[in-house]
């Protein structure tokens, strides 16, 4: 008798617990926002704002310590999200998406109304660009952002570009030397026939990084040049991976000798690698820059501002480049060493607006030169 | 005798027909309607047509040889397994089990870092430089992987084998062969068919393998995956869609309707006594050895991901090092408690409805049945990514997707952008579990026990509880077992659902895994299965430990009577 009512019970409780579970999801963040944010007096907060080297005027400590906002970026920002956090109490969760994946639900979060993320960051600026010519993004002139030049920025504030992400190629030094072949310097040298099915690329209709250097390398060649080049490093290449960060995986096990990849920072790689050189093309590269935006229709389109000012400001920058080893796009702000400096390296020309809107043309080009 | 429904078994039953039609139906149907409805998409031009076509055809050849090798390894390691008596069964039955706390990424990965070009064992041992990628590698992962599916689905079934048939053939002078061949395959046949299908499905859905491993031989889930994230064209992924869709149906609809099931009325029979007495020498041999051999590759490569979450760069430089499980333990817990919270509630409702609703089929005869049927266990066949894509396309309009229509302004009733979204999805992919499990059970259980308890006067509720609920709860936990497992490591269905405050581990490994640092992965994927074991022991104890009070308690009662 008694054990039927036990499963019962069990079975009742199994229930009732899933669906309290259910109703409580929302509120487990913000438990979690309690424990990371730091205390902070009135007094202190001047101070900050006076020689920490950031400000914004939408900063209120009173209401917007504790509150969480949602981003989604293309890398694991974390650690400097939590340096925001120490400086304003503010926390930021963060999800890791690919940049068509990010485009593709804020689409869909417009068509339905509902407003996930507050935040955008990191990225490819064509993504960005595509994004504003469809009303997702919201435009905010950070005042920061003047000093950022030009072509770092959206002239009508929908983004702002915080990092540079440079194209390199990721060698593995043992086996260049084993197989006796000359270090790749310029974009000529990964034709030389030692490479042959040695280098590793990845697609460029699923990714920016490939994508953004066919597109420089015709921008820069023109059309006829750049396709004839592109013919013949299709020929080195045995396939296309699917992402952009699979040809560095790639040459770090010994599958392929140099890997066209794209880095915003990255120094782990070499030094974790004693094989493994990054090398950027003496005749020049492509790039792009990582930017950060305001999601349209945001409630806490304050705090989203607030993130903005912060990551543009001197503090912001400098926490930046100090954690990713990146580039960054001011260049006031005083770079740690070992990073790779913007000045010696040959970029190319681009023009990210001419990036965004040839992508179907070149992609389908692509598709019939592939064959 | 019919026996009359009572009104709530029919509140439950249009409760459950709601669900699955909302649930299950209306996200799949809006995928198809999407995929159809986009006039612009690659799938009206010739071009985009002979792409998709190509890829179908990667996948079919992927997801056959699968199914052919799985199954039938399945197969022999479950009689090996279950029905051989040798040294050291224990252990490899307990092995065998490894891939199923093993999130696939790294699995793909710890394959390149063994037999790649400069891999381990093809390189540095064999001096071989062959390029691992390509539809073998696929396959070998897939193999690794979902045998040990096949094997625990065909084990369950040959624990319940009746072995007094064999007995009886063996009696009127039988051999072995002949035994196996007319008797054992066949009662066991409904169970290896069905197996095969699941295998073939999990096959088909697998997105992730072929991404890591396929280089330029992708299949139509992977490409699915890559069109969206890579060519921003969800509409285009969705035709893909459609025709990854239509094997699938296929595969389903064959395998339900016209691989009859035949039903056996045996009471359940005690694993001892299924042990062959009499086998061949070169037979046993055989089949051992090849269950020694598969079950070390296994083991090989769960050995090597140890490996590559402690060293320094996995598959070059092999110093030990414990700096990518301390890089864990600084970062956040909080995805590992999610996946927890929703592989557990999912997997335990989930499992619950798939029983309720195999009872109600098979029992109660009620109308609709066949639609409820093919409604719950259609999940099965539809790929998690495409479901997945299903629910946003469905649910990113209010009153659960039907308000496109009618409620254009209510914002709190839309389901995406809340928590909730991908625990539906989840229960609904689950229930099928369930169903299946219950299914299994109620084959063998003969439904005159449940009239004798009408005849006895018992109520239906009574009757549920106390005669089906006891036989049900094995294949119950069963069930949750299995869904919880594969909850902890689902990625597909829940890939696009997931917001920034509920991103679980799984997702954390793909992106770790993504971004290049292979060691953390390894690190992260291997606490993700040891913490997934860990919990499957502490059930297991949990379930048991009932079941041990509840025999101690009828000894006692026993006891009583007697004084």
């Amino acid at each position: 008798m008694n054990k039927k009512k036990i499963m019962a019970l069990v079975m009742a409780v199994m229930m009732i617990i899933s669906l309290t579970a259910c109703n409580s999801q929302n509120s487990a963040t913000t438990a979690q926002t309690e424990s990371t944010s730091a205390p902070e007096s009135k007094a202190e907060q001047s101070d900050i704002q006076n020689d920490a080297g950031w400000y914004s005027e939408y900063y209120d400590a009173e209401t917007m310590k504790g509150k969480t906002l949602n981003m989604y970026g293309v890398t694991d920002s974390d650690p400097i999200l939590a340096e925001f956090t120490k400086d304003t109490g503010i926390v930021i969760a963060n999800l890791v998406m690919k940049n068509g994946e990010i485009l593709q639900r804020l689409i869909n979060e417009k068509e339905s109304g509902v407003v996930i993320a507050d935040l955008w960051f990191t990225g490819g600026a064509d993504t960005f660009i595509s994004a504003s010519q469809q009303g997702l993004l919201h435009p905010y002139k950070s005042p920061v952002g003047n000093e950022l030049e030009d072509i770092m920025k959206d002239k009508d504030g929908y983004w702002h570009g915080t990092s540079l992400t440079l194209v390199n190629w990721v060698i593995n030094t043992e086996l260049i030397e084993k197989n006796n072949l000359i270090m790749p310097e310029a974009w000529e040298d990964l034709l030389q026939d030692g490479l042959k099915g040695e280098v590793s690329m990845s697609d460029p209709a699923s990714s920016g990084t490939a994508y953004n250097t066919v597109s420089a390398i015709l921008q820069v060649r023109g059309e006829e040049a750049g396709w004839e080049y592109l013919d013949k490093l299709i020929a080195q290449v045995p396939f296309f991976t699917a992402r952009g960060s699979d040809p560095a995986n790639m040459v770090i096990n010994g599958e392929a000798i140099v890997g066209i990849n794209a880095s915003n920072g990255d120094r782990e790689m070499e030094e974790n690698n004693e094989h493994i050189k990054l090398v950027y093309p003496a005749d020049g590269t492509g790039w792009w820059p990582q930017p950060v935006a305001i999601i349209e229709g945001t409630e806490n389109l304050d705090e989203a501002k607030v993130f903005v000012d912060w990551i543009l400001s001197k503090r912001g920058m400098e926490a930046y480049a100090r954690i990713r080893n990146a580039a960054v796009a001011r260049k006031d702000v005083e770079i740690p060493e070992g990073i790779i400096n913007i000045n010696d390296i040959n970029l190319f020309p681009v023009d990210f607006q001419a990036n965004a809107e040839s992508r179907d043309q070149i992609l389908l080009d692509w598709a019939e030169h592939i064959q | 005798m019919k026996q009359k429904n009572s009104k709530l078994i029919k509140i439950l039953y249009g409760l459950i027909i709601g669900f699955l039609v909302y649930f299950i139906l209306l996200p799949v149907m809006s995928v198809i309607v999407y995929g159809i409805k986009s006039e612009n998409s690659l799938f009206f031009s010739m071009k985009g047509l002979e792409r998709s076509l190509g890829y179908l055809k990667n996948s079919l050849i992927v997801s056959f040889s699968v199914t052919a090798i799985a199954t039938c390894t399945g197969v022999m390691l479950a009689f090996t397994l279950n029905r051989i008596k040798f040294v050291g069964r224990g252990l490899l039955k307990l092995l065998v089990l490894l891939p199923f706390v093993n999130p696939p990424f790294v699995g793909s990965i710890s394959y390149i870092m063994l037999f790649g070009r400069r891999g381990l064992i093809s390189n540095k041992l064999l001096g071989l430089s062959i390029s691992p990628y390509g539809p073998w590698g696929i396959v070998v992962i897939q193999v690794l992987g979902l045998s040990s599916l096949a094997y625990i689905l065909i084990a369950s079934s040959i624990k319940k084998t009746d072995t007094t048939l064999e007995a009886a053939a063996r009696n009127l002078g039988a051999n072995e062969n002949d035994i196996l061949r007319s008797i054992t395959i066949p009662m066991m046949l409904p169970e290896i068919s069905s197996t095969a299908l699941l295998v073939f499905l999990a096959s088909m859905a697998d997105f992730s393998t072929p991404l890591i491993i396929g280089g330029n031989f992708q299949t139509l889930a992977s490409d699915l995956y890559i069109q969206i994230t890579g060519l921003f064209d969800m509409k285009s992924a969705a035709v893909s869609g459609l025709i990854l869709l239509i094997p699938c149906i296929a595969a389903f609809v064959i395998q339900k309707y016209h691989l009859q099931k035949k039903s056996y009325f045996t009471e359940e029979t005690l694993s001892s006594s299924i042990e062959y007495e009499e086998i061949n020498a070169y037979t046993k041999f055989f089949l051992i050895s090849f269950t020694a051999i598969f079950i070390s590759f296994i083991f090989i490569k769960y050995f090597f991901i140890i490996v590559g979450a402690f060293t320094k760069q996995w598959g070059y430089n092999y110093t030990l090092t414990f700096s990518h499980v301390n890089e864990l333990i600084g970062k956040q817990y909080k995805p590992f408690i999610n996946s927890i919270k929703l592989a557990f509630i999912t997997a335990s409702l989930g499992s619950f409805l798939g029983m309720l609703i195999a009872y109600l089929i098979r029992f109660k005869k009620l109308f609709l049945s066949n639609f409820v049927d093919f409604a719950a266990t259609l999940p099965a066949a539809v790929p998690g990514i495409l479901f997945g894509i299903g629910y946003l396309v469905a649910f990113k309009y209010p009153i659960l997707g039907i308000g496109k229509w009618i409620f254009t302004d209510i914002k709190p009733w839309i389901l995406l952008g809340t928590g909730s979204i991908i625990y539906l999805i989840m229960i609904a992919r689950f229930i099928n579990t369930g169903l299946r499990s219950g299914y299994a059970l109620l084959e063998h259980i003969n439904p005159d026990m449940e009239k004798a308890s009408y005849n006895l006067g018992a109520g239906e509720i009574e009757t549920f509880f106390r005669i089906m609920a006891p036989l049900m709860k094995d294949a119950f936990f069963a069930s949750f077992i299995r869904a919880f497992t594969s909850g902890m490591i689902t990625l597909g269905a829940i890939i696009f659902l997931l917001m920034p405050s509920n991103k679980v581990a799984v997702q954390q490994i793909f992106q770790v895994v993504n971004g290049g640092n292979i060691g953390a992965g390894a690190a992260i994927s291997l606490t993700l299965s040891l913490l997934t074991l860990f919990l499957l022991g502490v059930f297991y104890t949990l379930f048991n430990i009932v079941e041990y009070m509840k025999v101690i308690k009828r000894n006692k009662d026993r006891l009583n009577i007697w004084k």
